[in-house]
């Protein structure tokens, strides 16, 4: 496998070119606050997360949670009147909050790469998309054009495209959603960044698909050590891709670790509640769970747990103050006052 | 046994005529060199009361399907029969008295492409009253309230426009529209597919409690399998303009008899991964030799470029036979991929 | 990580932008002197004064006399009733030839489609010019009568943009749930096209004011349709220009009315285009995020 020239991280004047991983992890983001509509509503509150190197971390919630506007302000591409409070996001030991444009474009493609949800909207509709990838490799890899189609066609066949050469040569309109995804991701993995950030890429995909989009980031991972950051609503899918879960509510995190443990042990009555209505795997005759009312409107002032109103266990502490998350488990947080007197089901249990 | 007697043998409730009978049709849409054929000797019945589901994915022609139900769309083979009547049919004017009656139903897709964003709840619910000539306003109101209600909806959102209410509630005004009329059968293409889980879930329950109230008969058109198993009685899987599989819900989804049924239900995503098959099982290796028929080969089995079971016989399109009661496949293997796939 | 401005207070704002305003001032003065304009002015238009020609403006005349000494703005006064109605004149024409087509032509079928897309083809390659020529020659010199034909030359003009706006909200799907509900033609014109349709003709109907008016000015100024000594802008125009060397002021003040009054028309066509373009912009898929439940919404009661 060919490793095209990464670009060397900025403010890695003094050091090698090799990032620096501190406490082991790639992508961090500590206390993260970000206002929106020019600062009249704080959208996410005090996000923290981490990712390592090789790692799939899936962040799920409903729309409004805050996990798009996340994995914005991860990539630096905020929408307008949206800004960042508090808090920061560091890429291997680099501080993305105040990175200046120039520092972004060497992070964007060679460090850091991204995926979103429609891909046909990403790329342009009148150019081949085998040259809207060696574009990609001439700019920032400075390869000549034999070896950026050489490269190119390599890609195409690394991301599942059947016949590279024939759709190298095909514009977007030839191609179908699933097909197009996959050229997306071989733009994003061109340069070889350590982590993609994938925001619901496979939310508009077939079924049959998206498995198939699901198992070729797990093969990414597996050959390259991609790290990923997943964001879906979708819980199923989550769980199906994903090592670590962070579960977003009304603009925080409310549980985060191991998949599987969550999956098989949720401890935040979100968490739960989440499960229940998700697919749950067996397609047996079952009774369609909801979750009732309605998630805060993105932005507002709520004294202390912001699930509160629908939890069905809370009680007036929990409204009193803010929560701060504590662990149930190893790598396990939860942020609930109730969470180690809860079972998996959301019952109670004696202490 | 011939395509008549096949199709004879999908039988509902003994006795029972059928409420829809949508008979071999054929749909192509475009014209001249953009020309597709879209559905191909499409079979299907609808009993009084059933909920089915209706599967596919994209290409499928499971929206094609919906709006030649509805009269959107004339079958160039085939035909469609409501209630005894060969709607598909009809002339203009015997075409519009019959949508006046209201009987079949279409709720679309996206409520924010098929509501007037600059109508009020009130006048979407009512038109299909006002169309049908009830003179009396009082009467319509209490007739739209009656609809609202019945979908969980009160009198607060009259005065609203589809932009000024959420997304759940705007699929319920949708629905409400629908049932306003007093239709005995509901087509609903992919009514929750931009809904979050729990709203999907609440809708999906709505539609079950309707059909119960109410009588109906409904078709939830969808590619997401899990909420389908919830509620359907019958599911009906699509696949390149052809019926693939047809049977009972609780049976198809524990041990589907196609392959592609088989696909569908393995990609599927699951909290738990208690699933027998991989996904990789059911699907073509690159390294398997040629399938016996292309993919737009229209004399083999539809399925059959992309199966890993295809066999010889499979360059011959199979009939949709039924197997065990109610339970129809399409598939010349039907009895032996699985031993192939669990080897 | 900064951000700019939100498009969307931008666009609301649109309608408190001062050039919205000072057009629609302008034209209100423009509408009442057609209205009032002769009964208002303060000398009589026809009045010839041989002693006092070409005078600047003074204390007695305000914008001074023209060659016969006749007071200008009492004659730009008078004036304005006669050019303003019958520019209105001709969009009215214009406009009931050419939108009343333009929307039916979508339910008609393919080939009354066909046949009037030829004939607006064919309207479109004369010249309104010649054409005025031509009719006020068959029926007699008067403004009406040249009116008639710019008329019917701006229908193709409003039959092209209501039918491509009537095309685009037909083929809307709120318009196929009425057919199947069993909804007529007329009934889906009437109550789901039309009213989305009326900001496209009401924006066409200002630009072409303004090109009504020109065409008004241009052919008076021609001398086509104009019944001297009835003053009009481009009557006044063209006797200004004959008499240049003495007063070389004069065909500033009304040239000025006219441009000014046709930027007015055009800058309120923009103000009702990028208004209606921000009503109408529907953000398909993406419901406003700052809707929040409604009371009507039992959802949270009913469910057990």
């Amino acid at each position: 496998m060919v490793i095209g020239n990464r670009n060397p991280l900025p403010d890695a004047r003094s050091r090698s070119a090799e990032p620096a991983i501190r406490d082991g992890s790639l992508l961090r983001v500590d206390d993260l606050h970000v206002s929106v509509h020019d600062g009249a509503a704080t959208a996410i509150r005090g996000i923290s997360l981490n990712v390592t190197p090789g790692e799939i971390v899936g962040l799920v919630g409903e729309s409004g949670s805050g996990k798009t506007l996340t994995c914005r302000a991860v990539l630096g591409v905020l929408p307008p009147g949206c800004a960042v409070e508090r808090g920061s996001v560091s890429f291997a030991g680099v501080d993305l909050t105040n990175l200046s444009r120039r520092d972004w474009e060497q992070m964007h493609g060679s460090h850091i790469g991204a995926v979103f949800q429609d891909p046909a909207s990403y790329l342009n509709p009148a150019i081949t998309v085998g040259h809207q990838l060696t574009e990609v490799l001439r700019v920032k890899q400075r390869l000549g054009r034999r070896a950026a189609h050489a490269r190119a066609a390599e890609l195409f066949a690394a991301v599942g495209l059947r016949d590279p050469e024939r759709v190298f040569h095909q514009i977007p309109a030839e191609l179908s959603g699933g097909m197009l995804q996959r050229v997306m991701i071989a733009i994003a993995i061109s340069c070889d960044p350590q982590l993609l950030v994938a925001d619901e890429p496979t939310t508009a995909l077939d079924v049959t698909i998206q498995a198939e989009v699901i198992e070729l980031l797990l093969h990414l991972r597996d050959q390259r050590g991609l790290a990923v950051l997943f964001v879906s609503h979708d819980l199923a899918v989550i769980t199906e891709l994903c090592d670590r879960i962070v579960v977003f509510y009304a603009g925080e995190v409310v549980e985060s670790g191991p998949a599987q443990q969550i999956a098989q042990h949720p401890r935040h009555p979100y968490t739960q509640a989440l499960l229940r209505v998700a697919s749950v795997g067996d397609f047996g005759r079952r009774e369609l769970e909801v979750i009732p009312g309605q998630p805060p409107p993105v932005g507002a002032d709520i004294q202390g747990c912001r699930f509160a109103e629908r939890c069905p266990v809370a009680m007036p502490a929990c409204s009193a103050g803010a929560v701060q998350p504590v662990p149930v488990s190893y790598r396990h947080d939860v942020r609930c006052l109730r969470a180690r007197d809860l079972d998996n089901a959301g019952e109670l249990v004696a202490r | 046994m011939t395509a008549a007697d096949a199709v004879a043998t999908l039988r509902g409730p003994a006795g029972a005529t059928p409420l829809l009978a949508v008979e071999s049709v054929d749909v192509v849409l475009g014209h001249g060199v953009r020309a597709a054929q879209v559905l191909s000797g499409v079979d299907l019945r609808i009993w009084p009361g059933e909920l089915v589901g209706l599967v596919g994915e994209t290409g499928s022609g499971k929206t094609t399907l919906a709006r030649t139900v509805a009269g959107l769309v004339d079958p160039r083979r085939g035909r469609v029969v409501f209630d005894g009547l060969p709607i598909s049919r009809l002339r203009r004017r015997a075409r519009r008295a019959e949508r006046r009656r209201g009987r079949i139903q279409l709720v679309f897709q996206d409520p924010l492409r098929s509501l007037d964003p600059d109508m009020t709840v009130a006048d979407i619910v009512g038109e299909g009253l006002k169309i049908r000539g009830e003179a009396n306003a009082g009467e319509i109101r209490r007739q739209v309230l009656d609809a609202l209600d019945q979908v969980g909806l009160g009198a607060a959102l009259l005065a609203r426009t589809p932009g000024q209410i959420s997304g759940g509630q705007r699929q319920r005004v949708s629905i409400a529209r629908a049932l306003a009329v007093g239709p005995r059968l509901l087509i609903c293409d992919e009514p929750v597919s931009a809904l979050d889980a729990s709203t999907r879930n609440y809708i999906l329950r709505l539609l079950d409690v309707l059909r119960n109230s109410l009588g109906l008969s409904i078709v939830i058109i969808s590619h997401d399998l899990s909420s389908l198993s919830g509620i359907a009685d019958r599911v009906v899987v699509l696949y390149h303009g052809r019926v693939v599989e047809d049977g009972p819900v609780d049976q198809v989804f524990a041990a589907p008899r196609h392959p592609y049924t088989a696909l569908l239900l393995a990609s599927a995503p699951s909290v738990r991964h208690d699933r027998r098959l991989a996904p990789a099982q059911l699907r073509r290796a690159p390294a398997d030799p040629a399938p016996p028929a292309g993919d737009l080969d229209p004399a083999a089995c539809v399925f059959a470029a992309r199966c890993p079971f295809a066999a010889d016989v499979c360059a011959t399109a199979p009939a949709l036979e039924p197997v065990d009661g109610r339970w129809s496949v399409a598939c010349h293997r039907h009895s032996e991929w699985r031993q192939q796939a669990s080897t | 990580m900064t951000g700019r401005a939100s498009s969307r207070s931008r666009r609301r704002s649109l309608l408190r932008t001062p050039s919205f305003w000072i057009a629609a001032a302008i034209l209100a003065i423009v509408a009442f002197l057609a209205v009032f304009g002769s009964a208002l002015a303060p000398q009589n238009p026809l009045a010839i004064n041989a002693g006092a020609l070409f005078q600047g403006p003074g204390a007695h005349h305000l914008l001074g006399t023209d060659y016969l000494g006749r007071d200008v703005l009492s004659r730009l006064m008078a004036g304005t009733r006669l050019s303003v109605l019958t520019a209105l004149e001709a969009v009215v024409i214009g406009l009931v030839l050419g939108a009343i087509p333009g929307v039916a032509t979508v339910f008609l079928g393919r080939w009354f489609d066909f046949a009037a897309n030829r004939v607006a083809d064919a309207l479109m390659t004369l010249p309104y010019v010649f054409f005025a020529v031509a009719v006020t020659a068959a029926l007699g010199n008067s403004l009406p009568h040249a009116m008639l034909p710019v008329g019917i030359l701006l229908a193709p003009g409003f039959f092209r943009v209501t039918r491509a706006a009537t095309l685009e909200h037909a083929r809307a799907q709120y318009v196929e749930a009425a057919e199947l509900l069993g909804a007529s033609k007329l009934r889906v014109i009437r109550v789901h096209v039309l009213r989305k349709v009326l900001p496209n003709i009401a924006v066409t109907t200002a630009s072409m004011t303004a090109a009504a008016l020109l065409a008004v000015s241009f052919l008076t100024f021609l001398g086509i349709g104009v019944q001297p000594p009835a003053p009009t802008w481009g009557g006044i125009l063209s006797s200004d220009l004959d008499y240049l060397s003495q007063a070389p002021w004069a065909p500033f003040i009304p040239g000025a009315l006219i441009a000014i009054t046709v930027g007015a028309l055009n800058a309120l066509a923009d103000a009702f285009r990028d208004r209606s373009s921000a009503g109408t912009l529907m953000p398909v898929g993406q419901p406003d995020p700052s809707v929040e439940s409604v009371d009507g919404d039992r959802q949270s009661q009913s469910v057990a």
